[in-house]
């Protein structure tokens, strides 16, 4: 299946002497990280050690208190949040297509059919529903597929399979892997065993305000 | 089989409801019609029947539906004019604060003054045949504006964030998150101002006085102490809110459905 994305264009994502408070509590202090395109990226780290921080700082969502964030022109982004950003009042269907908003005709129904595809094999039912009558492990899924069924050749996942039961996080990732293998995916995780979704992951330890690879 | 046993207790639910409405419907015509028995004087209070009887002998005369038509066609000017109005002065609103700082006061002075105040300002403004367009205007305008305004604030930020991330900008957040979060707003907001600007609209022809509308007969009703019409006129004024408000909310419900549930 293919992703529909372009890899052209500058795809550099890095950090420089990055800085992030909030008020008096210390998330990030002098980072400096260069994330190589085109990989797997797992960040793993306790509990508030700013792994979310790191990623929100790359998807544009918070500014540095100090250093530099890069982003090359080429990056287009996608990403799934702790939460799961759902418009509630969606169908499933509608929400995974949000990123592709201008899609009609024939591309619509050819995504359509795809979103169906990746729904079934990831145990969704299709349905008319909105998002809001479904559960809180097929809310997820949703939006997990809203970002690898994105035009986006950068993926933020922040803990996605937080709360799954281990079962659909072998069925979701049997399918999200090899969507995701050829572009660049920064991962946050507690759980060792999600280095096991990648083909030669990067592994980087958040701690301390530091950011490193292990 | 469950969802089958479901649907019947949800429409056995249904209709007890609906029985035990109509059972105080008829008990409040029973108190109705004996204190019109008990008192025995027309000009006071006619019963019920009566009331029925008069506004079956209206709805025979074309002046009736003419009357109908009129005062209905004109609110209705006002009230889809508010509507629009309303959604466009939220929307820019919620994009510019001078705006919101400008138009604050406003909406608070016309939800805070009292329709007969406006009534006889506007009349000395326009003529009392466009009177009960500007009343159903300004009743309905700020409440459509509120309830729009308050949905767009209340759009979640982290849809927002979201649409930031995937680069969905400009008219497609305005049609896929803002719609989806400001529709049940703007819903309670167009329902409740319908029977506003419909009751304000009659008021303001009771005191306006334009031809051929319910609210001259209803005058007319009171100088002649007709009171079996005026409860005729009442009652049709009672009829057709609760119809145009079952409509509305039906049309509403219907379509929201169906964007809802849009693949």
């Amino acid at each position: 299946m293919s992703t529909g994305c372009a890899f052209g264009g500058d795809l550099t994502l890095a950090l420089r002497d990055v800085e992030k408070h909030y008020g008096e509590l210390r998330v990030l202090e002098g980072v400096t990280a260069r994330f190589e395109p085109l990989r797997a990226h797992v960040l793993m780290g306790p509990s508030g050690a700013g792994k979310t921080t790191l990623l929100r700082l790359l998807a544009g969502l918070e500014r540095p208190d100090a250093g530099e964030v890069a982003r090359g022109s080429g990056v287009r982004l996608g990403m799934t949040f702790q939460e799961d950003r759902l418009c509630e009042n969606l169908t499933a269907t509608a929400n995974i297509r949000l990123p592709r908003p201008r899609l009609s005709g024939e591309a619509l129904e050819r995504f359509l059919a795809r979103e169906r595809e990746a729904m079934a094999a990831c145990g969704l039912p299709i349905d008319a529903r909105p998002v809001r009558e479904l559960s809180g492990g097929q809310r997820r899924r949703v939006a997990i597929l809203r970002c690898v069924l994105a035009e986006a050749n950068t993926l933020l996942f922040d803990e996605p399979l937080k709360g799954m039961d281990e079962k659909t996080v072998e069925l979701v990732m049997g399918f999200v892997a090899p969507l995701v293998a050829e572009r660049t995916v920064l991962w946050t995780t507690h759980d060792e065993r999600d280095l096991r979704f990648f083909n030669d992951p990067i592994l980087w330890r958040v701690e301390g305000g530091r950011v490193c690879t292990c | 089989m469950a969802a089958s046993r479901n649907r019947d207790a949800e429409k056995g639910g249904r209709l007890r409801a609906w029985a035990v409405r109509l059972v105080c419907v008829l008990f409040w015509l029973a108190v109705w019609e004996l204190a019109a028995r008990a008192i025995d004087a027309r000009i006071i209070l006619v019963g019920p029947l009566e009331v029925l009887a008069r506004l079956g002998e209206l709805s025979l005369t074309g002046e009736f539906w003419a009357s109908m038509v009129l005062s209905l066609g004109r609110i209705a000017v006002g009230y889809v004019s508010a509507v629009v109005l309303g959604v466009v002065l939220a929307a820019l609103a919620a994009r510019f604060s001078p705006v919101r700082e400008l138009l604050s006061p406003l909406m608070g002075a016309l939800k805070a003054t009292p329709v007969a105040s406006f009534v006889i300002l506007v009349l000395l403004w326009v003529s009392s045949r466009h009177l009960s367009v500007v009343i159903a205007l300004i009743m309905a305008l700020p409440i459509v504006y509120t309830n729009v305004l308050e949905g767009i604030r209340q759009t979640d930020a982290g849809l927002l964030e979201m649409c930031d991330v995937f680069a969905v900008r400009g008219w497609d957040r305005i049609r896929l998150v803002y719609a989806s979060e400001v529709l049940p707003y703007f819903r309670a907001g167009v329902t409740l101002a319908l029977g506003l600007s419909w009751k304000a609209g009659i008021a303001a022809e009771v005191i306006g006085l334009p031809d051929l509308t319910i609210g001259e007969h209803l005058y007319d009703a009171k100088v002649y102490l007709d009171t079996p019409d005026l409860f005729a006129w009442t009652l049709a004024v009672i009829v057709v809110s609760v119809v145009l408000e079952a409509l509305v909310t039906r049309a509403m419900g219907w379509a929201m459905g169906r964007w809802e549930a849009r693949p």
